[in-house]
């Protein structure tokens, strides 16, 4: 394994490394890493932020990764260079998985033994400090000394921390005054008592003004937002409460009346299944209805959204990923929901499921989601997870919608209706798969919408010919949608050797797995998928390519499954499967690894 | 000449009725049927604007059999009150009307059930109430009183949930308890629940003539007929003809002041019930429980309860209504957004 240590001038590490921040949570330490992380950004340099915290508010361990990396490799590092060390209940544990030579700076305060003699060890009395600064708060901004330490030891500069620190707390003066006070004499007292020069720095580059930091919830909220939703139920769950409260602090903003009024009703509902319900009950009316969840609460929607399928209502379920099954590690990330959401509920069912892979991407999917909704009057999964929805990305900004809202066929005058010849609600008069249909209130083609069998005039029926056409419609309908969905992103290399499979927050790490890959020489193209079911494309790509790795962040090869039973099966020994979860955000080094592990059997 | 019999809209009762029923011959729930398009009749609702609800059950598949020019859900077991909400929320100028059974109010759908009273949500709630599981061939459900026996089968052994009692205690705006046999007293409680802003709920003893219609069943027709314990006779005069004739002496009946107008007048049998409070309300129905009786009429009622839509701070318009320019921002504002962000 070949150590990268980035560029190196003047024996300086310049803008790539690993910070390693652990902390209890509950003690502000989030607000300080925030700081660090956005104060780097402000510099133009190329950094990104993991927040790895307990299911717990109070007390328990936390970590926050921060890595600079000016090839934008934005996974987290395969080695820590600077550990700071805070939490008494993960000290002697996160020193003893240091490597040599790591940067060490601790709250000399913890009164824990430092016993690395091969790393560079830096004490800072942070709590002292900061209880003298301000008694009451002392807890809370011991944290701030150790962003004055790594502004020291990185360079950071001191109008980006302040600009970092306005931001964070924004509006509130003292706080603003307090936390820059603190980070300042951090700074000082690393100058003064450190004699140590810290071979990584940053050094600033031109930022794109345009830029910013944004969670993927919020980009999703926003999506929404401009989607035209106008009825939101949540129950909250993690990663995706987020969502839905990001959706409620921007409705005043942008979706008020202009009387005081808003046109997008919220209401937590009593769990997951209400949730699903109030989805369909919108849908049912001729909303834009929407709920925000994590897997255990697909788990509880699945019967609504059979309904959903079989009776041909539209809805929007995001999905932010959590690690399961069962309650799992609900805060942590995973790739674990995916066959749950293309298959969801009992009997035979197929569901369209928008998988985004940037915060641009979920701020788009999040307004096409209501589009193929109504297009395809069916339920539209956003599957994104922890790691997108929860973490902060990198964008330019979102751009406005390209096409009007798509309120698929609905038929809303009596005109309308007798231009259609020989309608019936499930009949598919257009050859599309899609029926039309009314809306209740209008007194056109009034029908009882049922989950039971029914024919093609909406009517119950069991006999056995209308049903096996009705569920052949469904699988037409959905079979037909293949083409309109967001196609894949293929980055394809000349030689068409290796081809590798993807999808949504994998986005992230796949630029440093390919550089991994193609350092052992292998010509490596990429494929990122962005919908189920499948676009042509994604087919067209393992068609191409001499093998394809299909590479994804749960244990079983879920988009792995999916592709066996869909591509055609002269392309199925084509295919193999990386698959590997432990609940981190991937790490490029153990998925590279392990798919050179796979192309050694494969690639002569 | 015949006079074909017109409602204030001018459409003939054919206007309000629907498939035809495939339940047992005799069902109490045929009977509620009628009942509702009796009412949804005589009120003068355009029947384009009702949406009809159901949950599963026997009970649930009566939506086919009444109000065909209405469009409607036959939802999932248990949960009509969360799809009721969200078509609620999107287009309150639709008048909800559902139809529940004990199954699927007080077992699978219990949850939703008290959720919509406590948002009092702006539908009518009938639930058909016959103590069994008449779909699956009839096993108790959570309302059977302990003691009362089906046709087949031991005694229920457990206490009933008293979906009435339950009502009031959780603050529902509209309660009442009737029987599919009182033709009457529950067309003007249908009639006066339509009239009703919030959540009206009515509970009909409705027997199950297959499964409980046996003497030791506390839901048959002839012990519901014999243990009746009627709170009052109800008359329902609607806001469209206020004169009405009732020969009641004076001092001796209430009127009920609905929201659209309408009145319900009450002629007093039980003195002392007062259906403005909760404890009389419930008081009765414990004491009716006591001696093995069904106290039924209108339980409890309290105009003032903000419903579902008043406390979300929507705009006017049903949601459904709106046009694209005001559900999808300007793009000016996505640039505003943008650059917050970057700022």
């Amino acid at each position: 394994m070949t150590q990268r240590w980035g560029k190196i001038a003047m024996g300086k590490v310049i803008n790539d490394f690993v910070i390693n921040v652990a902390t209890a949570n509950g003690t502000g330490s989030q607000s300080s890493n925030l700081v660090i992380l956005h104060s780097m950004f402000e510099m133009g340099v190329p950094v990104s932020g993991k927040n790895l915290f307990p299911s717990n508010i109070s007390g328990l361990p936390t970590w926050f990764i921060i890595r600079a990396s000016e090839e934008g490799y934005q996974a987290p590092g395969d080695t820590t260079n600077i550990q700071i060390l805070m939490n008494k209940d993960t000290w002697l544990e996160d020193l003893e998985k240091l490597d040599s030579g790591t940067i060490v700076v601790y709250n000399t305060d913890v009164r824990l033994p430092v016993e690395r003699e091969d790393c560079t060890l830096l004490g800072m009395p942070m709590t002292k400090m900061a209880r003298k600064l301000n008694p009451k708060l002392g807890r809370l901004m011991a944290n701030m000394y150790y962003v004055g330490a790594l502004a020291h030891l990185l360079d950071i500069d001191e109008i980006a921390i302040e600009k970092a620190v306005a931001g964070q707390f924004k509006g509130k003066e003292k706080a603003v005054e307090l936390n820059i006070q603190a980070i300042s004499e951090g700074r000082s007292f690393a100058k003064d008592n450190w004699d140590f020069e810290c071979q990584f720095n940053v050094e600033a580059r031109d930022k794109d003004p345009k830029s910013f930091l944004i969670e993927g919830n919020e980009a999703t909220a926003l999506g929404c937002i401009y989607g035209g939703v106008n009825m939101l139920s949540w129950y909250p769950i993690t990663p995706s409460s987020s969502l839905a409260e990001s959706v409620i602090g921007w409705l005043p903003d942008l979706r008020g009346d202009g009387n005081g009024g808003s046109t997008c009703a919220v209401i937590q509902a009593e769990d997951e299944l209400a949730a699903a319900g109030m989805v369909i009950g919108a849908g049912w009316a001729g909303g834009r209805g929407m709920t925000c969840t994590s897997g255990p609460g697909i788990s509880l929607m699945s019967e609504f959204i059979g309904l959903s399928y079989f009776a041909e209502v539209p809805g929007v379920i995001w999905d932010v990923n959590r690690v399961g099954p069962s309650t799992g590690l609900p805060t942590r990330t995973q790739q674990g929901d995916l066959t749950l959401l293309y298959e969801a509920s009992h009997g035979d069912t197929q569901h369209i499921v928008l998988i985004p892979g940037s915060v641009d991407e979920c701020f788009e999917f999040g307004w096409r989601a209501f589009d193929y909704a109504e297009r395809f009057q069916t339920m539209v999964f956003g599957f994104s997870d922890l790691d997108l929805g929860m973490n902060r990305w990198r964008t330019t900004g979102f751009q406005y919608p390209d096409s009007p809202m798509d309120r698929g066929k609905i038929v809303r005058s009596q005109e309308e209706m007798d231009s259609i010849a020989n309608y019936g609600r499930y009949r598919d008069v257009d050859g599309d798969g899609i029926p039309y249909r009314t809306l209740p209130g209008s007194g056109l083609d009034p029908i009882l919408y049922r989950g039971t069998g029914h024919d093609e005039e909406g009517v119950y029926s069991e006999d056995p010919q209308v049903y096996h056409d009705a569920m052949s419609r469904l699988k037409k309908k959905i079979d037909l949608a293949r083409t309109s969905l967001p196609a894949p992103i293929l980055r394809e290399e000349e030689e068409k050797q290796v081809g590798v499979v993807f999808y949504g927050s994998m986005e992230n790490t796949i630029l440093e797995i390919d550089d991994i890959l193609e350092q052992t020489g292998l010509s490596v193209s990429t494929c990122r998928v962005r919908a189920l079911p499948l676009h042509p494309e994604v087919e067209e790509f393992v068609d191409r390519h001499d093998t394809s790795i299909v590479l994804e962040i749960n244990r079983d090869g879920q988009l792995y499954g999916i592709m066996r039973k869909e591509i055609p099966a002269e392309l199925v020994p084509k295919l193999n499967s990386v698959a590997y979860s432990d609940g981190m955000p991937p790490r490029a080094r153990v998925y590279a690894d392990k798919i050179l592990e796979v192309l050694e059997g494969v690639v002569k | 000449m015949t006079v074909m019999k017109l409602n204030v809209l001018d459409l003939e009762k054919s206007e309000y009725t629907g498939g035809k029923s495939s339940l047992c011959p005799g069902c109490g729930h045929d009977q509620i049927s009628n009942v509702i398009i009796q009412a949804a009749w005589e009120n003068g609702i355009e029947p384009e604007k009702i949406a009809k609800m159901s949950g599963i059950g026997c009970s649930s598949k009566t939506p086919a059999y009444f109000l065909g020019k209405s469009h409607g859900f036959n939802t999932v077991h248990g949960r009509m009150p969360s799809v009721t909400t969200g078509a609620n929320l999107v287009n309150k100028g639709l008048s909800f009307l559902a139809v529940s059974g004990d199954g699927d109010t007080a077992s699978i759908g219990i949850g939703q059930f008290v959720h919509a009273i406590r948002r009092n949500l702006d539908m009518v709630y009938i639930i058909e109430n016959n103590g069994v599981y008449g779909l699956t061939k009839g096993q108790y459900s959570a309302t059977v009183e302990k003691g009362s026996k089906k046709k087949k089968g031991n005694p229920n052994q457990q206490a009933p949930i008293d979906l009435c009692a339950m009502a009031i205690n959780l603050g529902c705006s509209f309660v009442a308890r009737s029987f599919s046999g009182s033709k009457k007293q529950l067309t003007a409680l249908v009639r006066a629940a339509m009239s009703h802003r919030g959540m009206a709920v009515i509970d009909v003893i409705s027997p199950c003539v297959t499964f409980a219609n046996n003497d030791e069943s506390y839901k048959s027709y002839n012990y519901v007929k014999e243990n009746d314990e009627v709170l009052h006779i109800l008359d329902y005069i609607p806001h469209f003809s206020p004169i009405e004739e009732v020969e009641v002496p004076e001092g001796e009946y209430q009127e009920v002041s609905l929201f659209d107008g309408s009145t319900l007048r009450l002629e007093t049998i039980a003195a002392d019930h007062d259906y403005t409070n909760a404890v009389s309300a419930l008081g009765a129905i414990h004491e009716a429980e006591e001696s093995g009786n069904h106290v039924t009429g209108l339980l409890y009622y309290d105009p003032e309860v903000p419903t579902a839509t008043d406390t979300l701070g929507l705009t006017e318009t049903p949601l459904v209504d709106l046009p694209e320019e005001m559900l999808r921002p300007s793009r000016e504002s996505l640039d505003g957004v943008n650059s917050g962000f970057r700022s």
